[in-house]
């Protein structure tokens, strides 16, 4: 187990380098530059080549790249080229608007994703695992930003219960703030629900036919603790992965919903510094994201190793 | 008869399919008392385990029973599901086949084994758990109080059967079903716990109901015996009667079937039930054996009843009274002893190394790519094939017996370079083959082939069976293209299947029809010689009869050599002319079958000989011997000679110490063994009773 972690944590740092000399490779041999963006649409060639001169634009890549790396290694991720402020506190404030919507999504789709699938399983080819599998299907294959448009026509233009985007402060109450929420969250979640209860249903299905699971009916145990301390942990194995990979689609997806809620996260602010090649703010937002995705199934492995004696204890000798 | 446990009567079960209402039972009965051990006796599709799952109440929804099952007189058909849940593990305990996978991995054994207890009498947990700890040790097992904490994946086969004894016994039922509760274990292992199942039922009066396919079981273990053929009671008796003088027709191919360790056995040729298991969505209305028996009559497609015979027995066959003995096989005798001709394939000190972490040895930091730091636990070799000399003759069958985790079937790989080995020589023909590359190893791979255990995953399932043989004739032959499919249907025709076959796909066919596929493609090439990786394990009885039978005419008709991996000596000493037991990566023991059967042998043959369960009433081996232990010795056990750490027959410091020197009672018989030759010769040899009765 504790080999196992250093093994990943070794892996992390490895990802995260790669990571860093992919998206500067990435913002080198994109077309225009932050300097003609800076000096704005009618400046002449010079103005231009003296804002180049000032961000140092002109200097070899691998300078650069050493510049920002250095930086990057003692903590400094240097300053927004385009606001001109220090990127770090930029990066942080967005990402906890951010967390906050990703996190509640999280926590719906864990819940209510290994509920359904648990249901359905459990009453598998009955008339409940089939409205779960309806919802699934439907889930599955419509996009996210489909509901979204969806939620703002329904829910604000035409109810007007809900604000339609914007994020709430919490100086004008708890109401307020959570009632910008609802929406993107439901519209983040709803995909991701039915990915996880389709599969957390199919390997629950898996475990109710294990000989164990049999054997255990066999001791003449109620069939909800069969269900629970038999057939739960070891049928949650493969959702904890998937859960694991489903916080990397819930990072991109968060983009779009940003986008179409026009909330502002993470998304919105990397999308704004693609848009105007501002470097070291691209950098460390997706730098974050990877980051954040690797951790993720850092711990997915780590709760996977707690639920798998196999893994926790290794293999006897048999 | 108050004494009456368990009885069953009339029952019968449909299940509704597809196809049709499929009859998985129709009219089984028997009756359990307290303190016997009903056997019941069956090949797949019998019907066997159903009748267990339906006396446990664990049938899915779609089955439909009918009939009676009484527990101490109270019906448990349409009993409410409650109620019979808590009868379950209660009143009824069961065990089931395979150990590997009916314990739960990620739950304590303590939990596994208490659990029952907690919700059936209310017991808190500390209390359950120390009742548990006195099962585990009832079932024989060492340091219980250990044992609670501790999970399934850190205990051999033979434990965890136990601990799954011990769980089924823990409420103290009355009666307890065991689902072929050894058939996954080692024949070593099998036998402790047979020895220990018997101990239970006399100490608590257990009923036992056994189920089981393996007929030397029943008759160490059994009193009553019922025998099961699609779905109905065939036969019911005394198991001397039923084993010693079978009535129904069935019974007789069953047992005439069965590779026999005697002299007689082995040098007649076994006996296999021909044709196919009947379809039961359309079950014939008259016997369900009709079609496969040698002595229907017209009266056979009548409706068959059971009926009482002489001694109290029930057969379901009109005719019992005056049948003959089963066919034997049109009386071919095998002709024992055939001699070989000069060396075809010699391993000189062959050695197969595995590394594998090592449990608790740490981490240790290495470079990876020469550059970044990386982590890895230690590892420790593993011998699994160690030092390996053997001979195997033109046109000689030699057997290679020995326990899972022996190594013997890395040896079949090695041998093939299947896996490359770590060191030794390997010649076939006076070619070296140990370590030619891939590329030049055309010839060989044409001249070697191999069977493999397990005919379901070794075809392939989306080709057809045709394409598979094809594609080793155009590989390793020249057979011209226009010609390969004709050659193909000459190859099935050989192995006893249809020429038609050609174009099915593996589901098609039955396992027997599978593994001869399986033995076409390998003499497809026109090969020398042929690994027989454990061939017939897989297969009912009956149809292990024909394969091995085949097995037998495709090397005097083709003058092919085997190298005959199996874990049962009866089939091995059947089909070998030499055999090698194999224990720990080592050979304890090589020679003729006729003399490593007998006296003097190495006391691992002994025990191997003593532990296997004879079909035959009285034929028995003189003194059973009783290993210590059930697993093979760990890395650091492994010093002096490997077998010392459950030898009952160790000299102590002497086998721990020194490898075993080899004494050769007679030419071409090699023992490596410390203890001298006189008292290798005083081991008890197989007992066979004077007297046959004809069956």
């Amino acid at each position: 187990m504790t080999l196992y972690f250093l093994k990943r944590l070794i892996g992390i740092v490895l990802i995260l380098f790669v990571m860093s000399l992919l998206v500067f490779g990435i913002t080198q041999i994109m077309p225009g530059n932050v300097a003609t963006i800076l000096a704005g649409q009618f400046a002449d060639a010079s103005t231009v080549a003296a804002i180049e001169q000032r961000l140092g634009l002109n200097d070899p890549a691998y300078l650069q790249y050493w510049r920002w790396f250095s930086g990057v290694v003692v903590g400094d991720f240097g300053q927004s080229l385009v606001m001109e402020r220090p990127v770090l506190p930029l990066i942080l404030e967005a990402f906890a608007s951010s967390a906050i919507l990703a996190g509640l999504a999280f926590v719906l789709v864990t819940v209510f994703g290994i509920t359904l699938g648990v249901v359905a399983a459990v009453r598998e080819n009955r008339f409940s695992d089939h409205a779960v599998s309806v919802f699934s299907y439907i889930g599955i294959s419509v996009p996210e930003f489909f509901w979204g448009i969806v939620a703002i026509l329904v829910f604000a233009r035409y109810l007007g219960w809900l604000p339609s985007g914007g994020a709430g402060n919490l100086n004008d109450g708890v109401l307020a703030w959570v009632s910008h929420l609802v929406l993107p969250v439901i519209t983040l979640t709803f995909t991701l629900i039915a990915h996880v209860s389709r599969l957390t249903r199919s390997s629950m299905i898996d475990t109710l036919r294990s000989q164990y699971v049999r054997n255990a009916r066999a001791k003449g145990l109620p069939e909800g603790h069969v269900i629970r301390r038999h057939a739960l942990r070891n049928a949650l194995l493969p959702t904890i992965t998937v859960l694991a990979i489903d916080v990397g689609w819930l990072m991109g997806n968060i983009v779009v919903v940003e986008a179409v809620f026009s909330y502002p996260g993470i998304g919105r602010l990397l999308l704004f510094a693609i848009e105007r090649h501002d470097l070291p703010l691209i950098q460390a937002g997706i730098l974050l994201i990877a980051a954040v995705y690797c951790f993720a199934n850092l711990i997915a492995d780590i709760l996977y190793g707690y639920f798998n004696p196999k893994i926790r204890y290794g293999h006897a000798a048999s | 008869m108050s004494d009456i446990l368990l009885e069953i009567e009339n029952l019968d079960l449909a299940y509704d399919t597809p196809r049709g209402t499929l009859k998985a039972l129709d009219g089984v009965g028997m009756s359990i008392r307290a303190g016997e051990t009903v056997a019941v006796v069956g090949e797949s599709g019998s019907g066997k385990s159903t009748v267990a799952l339906s006396v446990m109440g664990l049938l899915g929804s779609e089955a439909t029973l009918s009939g009676s099952i009484r527990y101490q007189g109270r019906e448990l058909v349409g009993m409410p599901a409650e109620a019979r849940r808590l009868l379950r593990g209660r009143a009824i305990g069961m065990v089931f086949q395979d150990p590997f996978t009916s314990l739960n991995p990620s739950l304590t054994i303590g939990e596994q084994v208490s659990e029952p207890l907690v919700f059936h009498h209310g017991m808190d947990k500390r209390a359950a758990l120390e009742r548990s700890i006195a099962a585990l040790g009832e079932v024989g097992l060492p340091d219980p109080a250990a044992l609670v904490t501790v999970y399934p994946h850190q205990l051999s086969g033979g434990m965890q059967q136990r601990v799954l004894i011990a769980t089924a016994i823990v409420c103290d039922p009355k009666v307890l079903i065991l689902d072929e509760p050894t058939t996954a274990l080692d024949v070593t292992v099998e036998a402790q716990i047979l020895d220990l199942l018997d101990r239970l039922r006399r100490d608590r009066g257990l009923g036992m109901m056994f189920i089981t396919h393996n007929l030397g079981v029943v008759n160490r273990i059994a009193d009553t015996v019922c025998v099961l053929y699609a779905g109905r009671l065939i036969e019911r008796g005394a198991k001397n009667a039923v084993l010693g003088a079978p009535a129904h027709p069935y019974t007789k191919g069953l047992l005439a079937s069965l590779p026999k360790l005697s002299d007689a056995g082995r040098t007649r040729r076994i006996a296999p039930i021909p044709g196919r298991f009947p379809d039961l969505t359309e079950p014939p209305e008259g016997c369900v054996f009709a079609d496969r028996c040698p002595f229907v009559e017209a009266r056979c497609r009548e409706p068959q009843a059971l009926a009482a015979i002489d001694d109290g027995r029930l057969v379901r066959c009109w005719k019992s009274d005056d049948l003959p003995g089963w066919p034997e096989a049109a009386a071919v005798a095998r002709r024992p002893g055939r001699s070989r001709s000069g060396t075809l394939l010699r391993t000189d000190r062959l050695t197969k190394v595995f590394r594998r972490g090592k449990i608790g040895g740490g981490i240790e930091w290495k470079r990876k790519f020469g550059v970044f730091p990386w982590p890895e636990t230690r590892t420790e070799a593993v011998n699994a094939v160690d030092g390996i000399s053997l001979e195997v003759g033109r046109g000689e069958v030699v057997g290679l017996v020995g326990e899972s985790g022996s190594g013997k079937s890395t040896f079949g790989r090695t041998v093939l370079r299947l896996t490359n080995p770590t060191s030794g020589g390997i010649t076939l023909d006076g070619d070296e083959i140990a370590d030619k590359p891939e590329q030049e190893l055309g010839s060989l791979r044409k001249r070697a082939q191999i069977v493999f255990q397990n005919p379901d995953s070794s075809l392939n399932s989306r080709r057809r069976v045709g394409d598979a043989i094809a594609r080793a004739v155009s590989l390793h032959t020249n057979v011209p293209a226009h010609r390969r499919r004709e050659h193909c249907e000459d190859l099935l025709d050989r192995v006893g299947l249809p020429r038609g076959y050609y174009d099915r796909y593996p589901h098609q066919l039955s396992g027997g029809e599978k593994q001869r596929v399986g033995i076409a493609r390998a003499i497809a090439t026109e090969p020398e010689f042929i690994v027989c990786d454990e061939p017939v394990s897989a297969l009912d009885v009956s149809v292990q009869a024909t394969v091995l039978n085949l097995l037998d005419d495709l090397r005097d008709e083709l003058g092919l050599s085997y190298l005959f991996i199996s874990h049962d000596l009866s089939v091995v000493a059947y089909i070998a002319d030499r055999i090698a037991v194999m224990y720990s990566g080592r050979i304890c023991e090589v020679g003729p079958t006729e003399a490593v059967l007998q006296p003097p042998y190495h006391p691992y043959t002994e025990a191997l000989l003593s532990a296997v369960p004879l079909p035959t009433p009285g034929e028995e081996f003189g003194e059973r011997v009783k290993l210590r232990g059930d697993r093979p010795p760990s890395a650091s056990e492994r010093t002096g000679c490997p077998f010392h750490t459950r030898c009952p027959r160790s000299l102590g410091a002497l086998c721990e110490t020194t490898p075993p020197p080899v004494i050769e009672p007679a030419p071409g018989h090699r023992i490596a063994c410390h203890l001298d030759i006189g008292e290798l010769n005083s081991l008890p040899p197989l007992q066979i009773p004077r007297t046959r009765k004809a069956s």
